[in-house]
C-alpha cells in the first residue's frame, strides 16, 4: 500500500486538475478579462460549429494517412529488423530508427521546413533537373504536415510492429513450409496474423501520438493546417478564452477516449479469433 | 539495544548536519535572491538586458535572471502562481497587460518614485498598473529581390502581383483587421466595415505565422515575399543582411504598446520601480531604440541621427500625428476573440 501511495497522489492530482477543466468549461467568458462568469451550456454549444468540427476531422483524416504509411513503410522495416541474417543490417537499422528519437521534434519539424520548403532541398533538386521550373507548394498544407509527422512516428511504428513480430514463434512458419506453403502464403497466413497484435498496437499509439501532435502542424502547417491541439491553444494561450478551451479540452479529451476504445475492441476481436 | 542506540545517534547527528547546512544554504538563497524579469526570448532578453539589467544590477547590487517565453505562456504561469510570483517584473502587451489586472496579477506603479516619468509621452501612462517602455510598429516588409516595384500602401497588399506571398499573423489578427477597416471607411470599433476586404486578401496569403520567430524564418527562407510584421523583428533581418525593407505606408502604420508591469506580490517592490525607472531613462531607451528599432517613450532619448531617419523611429510629434495609428487597447482586448474565431473561419481556412 505505501509503495503505491506516490502512484495514487500523481493519479488523484491528475483527476483533480480534469475535474477543475471540466467545471471550467461550463462556465461564461467574460471578454476582456481572465474572469469567468456563471453556468453556461454555451461552450458546448458553439463546439458543434463548423469550424471546430472541421479542426476535429483534420485531425482524424492527418491520423488516419499517418498511421497507414507509417504501418506500409514500418513494417517491412521491422520484418528486416528481426528477421534478417545479417546483424550488420539489423544494427544499422535499429540505430537508424532510434537516432531520430535524440533529435527532438521541433528539430525535425524544422529539418522538414528546410528540405520541403519553396527555396529547400527537394525544390531546388526538381529545379535544377528540369522537372519544374517554379518552386512547389509543399509546406503550408496538410500533405506537408503529413509527410513530417511519417518521419517523426515511424521509429514508433517499427519498434511495436518489431515488439510484435519478435513474439511469433518461428516453428508456426517452418510447419506451414513443411506442408508445401511459399513464402508468400507463409506471411499471409501465419506471419501476417500473428504479427496483427504488435500492428494494432502499433497503430493505436500512432494514431494517439499524431491526435496530440501540435509542434508539427504549427511549424509545417503555418495556419492553414488546423488540428485539435491547435484549436485548444488558439482559445486558452490566444484569446484568453479559458472556458471555451476547457471545452474543446474535454471534447478532444473524449474523442481520444472514443478512439481508443475501439482500437481496444478490435484488438480484443482480433485475439479472439486467433484463439479460435 | 546497542544498536538501536548507536542507530538513534547517527539519525540525530546526521539530522542535524542536514539542518545546519540546509539553514546555511537557505539563508544563502535568500540573500542572493535574484531580481526576476519576465520578458520574451532572444533579441527581445538581449536588449533588454544590455539597455537596462546591466545599469540595474550596477545601481542595485542585484543580480537579474530571466523568466522567458511566450506573451500568453507567461500569462498562463503568472496565474498559476498568482500571491507568489516567479517575477519581479513582466513585460507584456498593452491588451493582454488588461488580462493581468483582471486577475489582481499586478501592482499599482507608484509614478511618483519614477524621476524619469516627467519627460516621458503621456501615451505610456495607459493604466495604474502598466507602463509602455516602448511602441511597436506592425507594418510591412517586403523582400526586394523578390519585388521588384516598391510598396509604398496598404492597398499593396491586395495587388494581383502578390498571390501566394504574404505572411500574416496568426495568434492576433487585429493589426489586418483594422487596416481593412480603415481602408473602408471603419476603425478598430467598426471593423465589420473591412471584413469583405479582407477576405478578399485571402488568395495572396500563403502562410500564417503563429510567433515572431516563425515571421523571421518565413521571410529569411524566401517562403513570402511580403510580411506583416513588428518593426523590431524587421530590423532584425535586416541586421542580418536581408534584403527587407520596412514600409511605412501612406494610410499610417498601426501602432501598439508592450507594457511593462509590477508582479503582485514580489518582495522587490522598490527595486522594481527602480528598474522601470532605468527603462524609461534617456540613456536606455536610446538603446532600446537602437536595438529594436521602435519609436522611443521618452523624447530625451539620445539617438543618433541616422537612427532617428530611419523608418519608424517616431522622435516628433507630427511623426506620431501623421505616421501612427493607436489601436484602441480595451476594444482590442474585449473583441480578440470574436476577430480571432472569425479570422480562423472566414480567412485562415
Amino acid at each position: 500500500m505505501c509503495l503505491l501511495l506516490p502512484s495514487i497522489i500523481l493519479v488523484a492530482l491528475f483527476f483533480w486538475g480534469l475535474l477543475l477543466l471540466f467545471q471550467y468549461s461550463f462556465r461564461s467568458y467574460i471578454p476582456g478579462s481572465l474572469e469567468v462568469g456563471g453556468f453556461t451550456f454555451a461552450n458546448y454549444e458553439r463546439i458543434v460549429d463548423r469550424l471546430y468540427l472541421g479542426a476535429v476531422w483534420e485531425t482524424l483524416v492527418i491520423c488516419f494517412w499517418v498511421t497507414a504509411i507509417a504501418l506500409v513503410l514500418g513494417y517491412p522495416l521491422a520484418y528486416v529488423l528481426i528477421r534478417h541474417p545479417s546483424p550488420l543490417l539489423r544494427s544499422t537499422i535499429l540505430i537508424l530508427t532510434v537516432l531520430p528519437f535524440f533529435l527532438g521534434i521541433i528539430v525535425r519539424s524544422y529539418a522538414w521546413m528546410l528540405v520541403l520548403g519553396s527555396r529547400g532541398f527537394l525544390n531546388q533538386v526538381l529545379t535544377s533537373w528540369g522537372v519544374i521550373e517554379e518552386p512547389l507548394q509543399f509546406i503550408f498544407r496538410r500533405s506537408g504536415v503529413i509527410l513530417a509527422l511519417i518521419q517523426i512516428s515511424l521509429p514508433i511504428m517499427v519498434i511495436m510492429i518489431a515488439a510484435g513480430l519478435s513474439h511469433i514463434d518461428r516453428s508456426y512458419e517452418r510447419t506451414a513450409e513443411t506442408l508445401g506453403a511459399n513464402p508468400l502464403k507463409v506471411f499471409r497466413h501465419v506471419t501476417w496474423p500473428l504479427s496483427l497484435p504488435g500492428v494494432i498496437s502499433g497503430c493505436i499509439v500512432v494514431f494517439g501520438w499524431t491526435l496530440s501532435a501540435f509542434a508539427t502542424p504549427i511549424m509545417i502547417g503555418g495556419g492553414k493546417v488546423y488540428v485539435m491541439t491547435v484549436m485548444v491553444y488558439d482559445q486558452i494561450l490566444g484569446s484568453g478564452n479559458y472556458p471555451f478551451g476547457a471545452a474543446l479540452g474535454v471534447f478532444v479529451l473524449i474523442v481520444d477516449l472514443v478512439l481508443l476504445g475501439i482500437g481496444q475492441k478490435v484488438i480484443k476481436r482480433i485475439q479472439g479469433r486467433m484463439r479460435q | 539495544m546497542r544498536v538501536r542506540g548507536s542507530f538513534r545517534k547517527g539519525v540525530l547527528i546526521l539530522g542535524s548536519l542536514t539542518v545546519f547546512l540546509l539553514g546555511g544554504s537557505l539563508s544563502q538563497v535568500v540573500e542572493a535572491q535574484p531580481f526576476v524579469v519576465s520578458i520574451w526570448g532572444g533579441h527581445w532578453k538581449e536588449v533588454i538586458d544590455k539597455a537596462v539589467c546591466v545599469p540595474f544590477t550596477q545601481k542595485t547590487g542585484l543580480k537579474v535572471e530571466f523568466d522567458v517565453g511566450e506573451t500568453t505562456d507567461r500569462l498562463a504561469r503568472a496565474r498559476a502562481t498568482k500571491g507568489n510570483p516567479q517575477a519581479d517584473v513582466s513585460f507584456t502587451t498593452s491588451h493582454v497587460a488588461r488580462l493581468y489586472a483582471s486577475e489582481e496579477l499586478i501592482e499599482t506603479i507608484d509614478v511618483k518614485k519614477l524621476s524619469n516619468a516627467k519627460d516621458v509621452l503621456k501615451i505610456a501612462f495607459k493604466s495604474p498598473t502598466t507602463i509602455a517602455p516602448y511602441a511597436t510598429i506592425y507594418t510591412m516588409a517586403y523582400r526586394t529581390d523578390m519585388i521588384k516595384r516598391p510598396i509604398t500602401s496598404w492597398e499593396d497588399l491586395w495587388s494581383p502581383e502578390l498571390k501566394g506571398k504574404i505572411i500574416l499573423p496568426a495568434f492576433d489578427p487585429s493589426h489586418i483587421i483594422v487596416v481593412s477597416a480603415l481602408l473602408s471607411g471603419g476603425n478598430e470599433f467598426d471593423w465589420e466595415k473591412g471584413w469583405e476586404k479582407l477576405k478578399a486578401l485571402k488568395g495572396n496569403v500563403v502562410a500564417f505565422y503563429a510567433t515572431g520567430i516563425q515571421s523571421i524564418e518565413m521571410m529569411r527562407r524566401g517562403e513570402a515575399a511580403v510580411g506583416l510584421m513588428n518593426s523590431p523583428n524587421i530590423f532584425r533581418l535586416q541586421k542580418e543582411g536581408e534584403p527587407v525593407k520596412l514600409v511605412i505606408p501612406k494610410e499610417k502604420a498601426i501602432v501598439t504598446t508592450d507594457a511593462v508591469t509590477i508582479m503582485k506580490g514580489t518582495k522587490k517592490l522598490e527595486a522594481a520601480h527602480q528598474f522601470i525607472d532605468i527603462l524609461l531613462s534617456p540613456e536606455a531607451q536610446a538603446e532600446i531604440v537602437m536595438g529594436f528599432n521602435v519609436p522611443p517613450m521618452n523624447p530625451k532619448a539620445a539617438i543618433p541621427k541616422e537612427v532617428m531617419e530611419r523608418p519608424g523611429i517616431f522622435t516628433k510629434p507630427e511623426d506620431w500625428a501623421g505616421k501612427a495609428y493607436i489601436i484602441d487597447d480595451e476594444q482590442r482586448a474585449k473583441m480578440l476573440d470574436v476577430w480571432r474565431e472569425k479570422f480562423r473561419r472566414d480567412i485562415m481556412r
